[in-house]
């Protein structure tokens, strides 16, 4: 539970940060701030798709611990 | 979890009867010594903000029992120094080169003062001993471009060249490619002559065309035998030492867009006297006149 | 563990957040010492600036502090303290899992940008704060996530009190948010640019600068790691902490004392003398409170010194309370105006921090680390404890030959730079004072190289203490729970 709140929380945030990196790239007047959005963006990308993978571990989790097979 | 006080064999101390992960702690008094330490030095602090300027208030702060003020102290350091250097800097600025260099005892101080007034200012560009630097004139090798006798170290010393001076030494070699008054072609040419001439590179090459554009554009200030003008500032282009460089890239590079060094005039920073000193310091590096 | 905590229904920690750390820190240090001896490198000979933009030494410098301070210690500070809140508050990290992994991505992210912008030239020229405005509002962030996981975690924990080590590593992450905004408040020129201007000007912001730069010593590299050490200490040793009190009257003076202490870094400059006297008082005051810390850690060893000479994971973190204590004491020294007439701007300094950086820092993280890793990837015992011992003395030979190296150079500038001749005119000038001190500085290289190996030793032994066929460890029942849910 306390899980599945926080990956929306972050998640959330994590993609409002990503749209900013892209905004900033779009503007960028010098080169530190166009390297800083284009990564910004790139991180909030990487960041969220491991909660996807993340959440998915632990669903598959739970499954094999109902069937009893603890070796997942 | 409840408290459980114990008593630790070791020390004989109680614990304070809580525990966190299998952490607990003595309820050992505080160290005696560590108490009067703390205390001196609150002591010691307290003494300090009574004698020094310390605690603020409004527009004004409390100056503290001594009076004391670094600036006041740095003034009067530096005001000590002045006046210990003073009898002997005043004569300098005073007297004519020619009677300080009579005088040993004088000119033993002034190429001291020389000496480190040199290497705190002058040696960034010009080089330890004056051996120079790119674009920086080796003074010990004796190459002047505005001359190198002590007045005329003096004068450039003072007002500098290409400064922000009235009197600054000032000149200004044309830019003949940059604004179109050689053709590369023809800058090609008079840098072989000058390569071939000044620069003792002959090789056998016909040079004639560019010794009729020297003569008709740089002779003028340089010299037909390049010999160069110190009034106006050209240097000689027939040495062994050129400040951009000894390359005939260089001479290309300099008839095309010349470059123009500046150096800052020293009299607004040090004093007369100061200055006369540096001056028979360079003058005596091996390149005075 | 004792009994009723199996009683009890058992606590699941988050250790996987803790294991990134413990990698990232360690990573980070090689990365630290490697360009910190590069550097070096490039004061004793300044070919090997490359005549690159990109590798000159002023830009470098920020990549090797930066490196130490807050990529090296502060990945092992959030580590630490994440490890440590768990245990003595026996509750899961709160926030749940995302949230902490944000805090770890989010921080090593800021570390790597920061790295590069100062390689591309971007600094606001602040000692230990010069990334840009965009940088540290991202920092910002990710604090303040620290802070709620840290708070939260103390706020639903399930011991009665809160243990010593929590209240400083609580008073580390409030008051380098408080510290940090202040003193980066700036104004950019424009929203997509880096560039930015800070609110204060002239000697207030020399002062807003070093109010944060030496509360940055005092509560990220003091407070911090004091954290740490009331864990780790007592927990390798397996003796109590010598005393409560000491603990609770040094906490409150030390934290009190060190805010005000700053201006003594801007001795015989631009600022008001009253404020330089102000810095002296209270930097003076501060010897008892800190050295409350020193003795608190040595002090509980008492009754288990003969485990320094079979646990040298223990051996790293008692040297590194003496160096705690020694720095400590020449902090107040060299704070006083008089002393700092001859020290300031020289290599003293320099050493000074190193002494810190090397000798408490890094120690008290290698004596941590030494005892932690094991216990969090459940082995028996590190790979090889002769080599931490080897570790342990190549370290210590490398703080000698740095210490003493710059305070000898230190100490012969400050000299050279006040000398005057019978005339009256300087003695020397300030190149000959460079020339003077080039030996040292190929010492001060050979100490950096040393403090690297060993970083390099630990780091392989570590490697092959994670790497080797698990051997379970048979104590401490709570860890193995933790794997599961860690994954």
């Amino acid at each position: 539970m306390e899980n599945n709140v926080s990956d929306l929380i972050v998640g959330l945030m994590m993609a409002g940060f990503g749209l900013v990196g892209l905004f900033l790239v779009a503007g960028a007047a010098d080169v530190e701030m166009y390297i800083f959005g284009i990564c910004l963006s790139g991180f909030a990308v990487l960041f969220d798709l491991g909660l996807i993978k993340r959440y998915h571990d632990r669903r598959d989790e739970s499954r094999a611990t109902a069937r009893g097979n603890t070796h997942v | 979890m409840p408290t459980k006080i114990e008593k630790d064999a070791i020390s004989g101390q109680d614990t304070t009867g809580h525990e966190w992960d299998g952490l607990k702690e003595l309820n050992t008094p505080l160290p005696k010594w560590w108490v009067y330490v703390f205390f001196a030095c609150i002591a010691w602090a307290a003494g300090l903000c009574v004698l020094y300027p310390s605690i603020p208030y409004g527009r004004g702060y409390f100056h503290g029992l001594l009076g004391y003020s670094s600036r006041r102290n740095v003034d009067a350091d530096v005001a000590k120094l002045v006046d210990q250097r003073k009898d002997s800097m005043d004569k300098i600025a005073a007297m004519p080169f020619d009677a300080i260099k009579a005088d040993p005892a004088l000119m033993e101080v002034a190429l001291t003062s020389g000496r480190i007034t040199f290497a705190d200012n002058c040696q960034p560009c010009h080089g330890a001993g004056g051996g120079g630097n790119p674009g920086y004139p080796a003074l010990a090798a004796g190459a002047w471009i505005w001359g190198g006798t002590l007045t005329d170290i003096q004068q450039t010393v003072t007002h500098g060249i290409r400064s922000a001076d009235p009197d600054a030494r000032n000149s200004a070699m044309p830019r003949f490619g940059a604004d179109g008054t050689l053709k590369p072609a023809e800058i090609e040419a008079v840098a072989d002559y000058v390569w071939a001439t000044f620069y003792g590179h002959a090789e056998g090459k016909d040079v004639s065309a560019g010794a009729k554009i020297f003569a008709e554009n740089c002779a003028a200030c340089h010299g037909d035998q390049g010999q160069g003008n110190r009034d106006m500032g050209a240097p000689k282009l027939a040495s062994k030492v050129h400040l951009y460089g000894d390359s005939r890239e260089a001479i290309v590079h300099q008839v095309n867009l010349p470059r123009q060094g500046v150096m800052p005039n020293w009299g607004t920073r040090l004093s007369p006297g100061t200055i006369k000193a540096v001056s028979l310091y360079v003058h005596s590096l091996g390149g005075g006149e | 563990m004792s009994d009723h905590a199996l009683a009890e229904p058992r606590v699941v920690y988050n250790d996987a957040v803790v294991k990134k750390f413990v990698v990232a820190s360690l990573f980070w240090a090689i990365v630290a010492f490697l360009v910190g001896c590069y550097i070096a490198a490039e004061l004793t000979w300044p070919a090997l600036n490359l005549g690159l933009s990109f590798s000159n030494f002023g830009r470098l410098r920020p990549v090797h502090t930066s490196a130490a301070i807050f990529a090296f210690g502060g990945s092992a500070l959030l580590g630490t303290s994440f490890y440590v809140v768990q245990r003595t508050c026996r509750a899961r990290l709160f926030g749940g899992e995302a949230l902490a992994n944000f805090v770890f991505w989010g921080y090593q992210f800021f570390i790597v940008m920061a790295a590069l912008s100062y390689v591309l030239g971007f600094s606001q020229s602040k000692e230990y704060a010069e990334p840009e405005w965009h940088l540290d509002l991202w920092l910002t962030v990710v604090w303040v996530c620290y802070l709620l996981i840290f708070l939260g975690t103390i706020l639903k924990r399930s011991e009665p009190h809160i243990y010593v080590a929590n209240w400083f590593y609580l008073a580390f992450i409030v008051t380098i948010a408080v510290l940090h905004i202040v003193n980066n408040a700036a104004i950019p020129i424009s929203w997509y640019s880096a560039k930015s201007y800070s609110v204060y000007a002239g000697v207030q912001d020399a002062l807003v600068q070093w109010w944060y730069g030496h509360n940055a010593v005092g509560f990220f590299l003091t407070a911090g790691f004091l954290g740490m050490m009331y864990y780790f200490i007592p927990k390798a040793a397996g003796r109590p902490v010598y005393s409560y009190r000491l603990s609770i009257v040094h906490f409150w003076t030390l934290i009190f004392l060190y805010i005000w202490a700053g201006p003594h870094h801007l001795h015989w400059t631009a600022l008001p003398d009253w404020t330089q006297t102000v810095g002296m008082a209270f930097s003076i005051m501060l010897w008892m409170p800190s050295w409350g810390g020193m003795i608190n850690g040595i002090m509980t060893l008492s009754g288990a010194w003969d485990k320094l000479r079979t646990d040298p994971g223990l051996r790293f973190s008692v040297t590194a309370v003496g160096f705690y204590g020694m720095s400590t004491f020449e902090g107040p020294v060299m704070s006083v105006r008089e002393v700092n007439a001859l020290s300031h701007y020289t290599d003293w300094t320099i050493g000074h921090v190193h002494s810190g950086a090397l000798g408490w820092v890094a120690f008290i993280v290698f004596g941590s680390f030494y005892y932690l890793i094991p216990v969090l990837w459940n082995r028996k015992a590190l790979y090889s404890v002769r080599l931490v011992a080897w570790h342990y003395w190549i370290a210590t030979l490398g703080i000698v030959l740095y210490i003493v190296s710059m305070w000898v150079a230190g100490i012969m500038e400050g000299l050279m730079w006040r000398a005057y001749d019978k005339f009256g005119f300087l003695q020397y000038s300030f190149v000959e004072s460079v020339v003077a001190i080039h030996p040292f500085f190929v010492i001060r290289l050979l100490g950096g190289v040393f403090f690297l190996i060993g970083g390099l030793m630990m780091v392989f032994n570590v490697f092959m203490t994670i790497t080797s066929e698990s051997t379970e460890r048979p104590r401490e029942p709570l860890i193995a729970p933790a794997m599961l849910a860690g994954a």
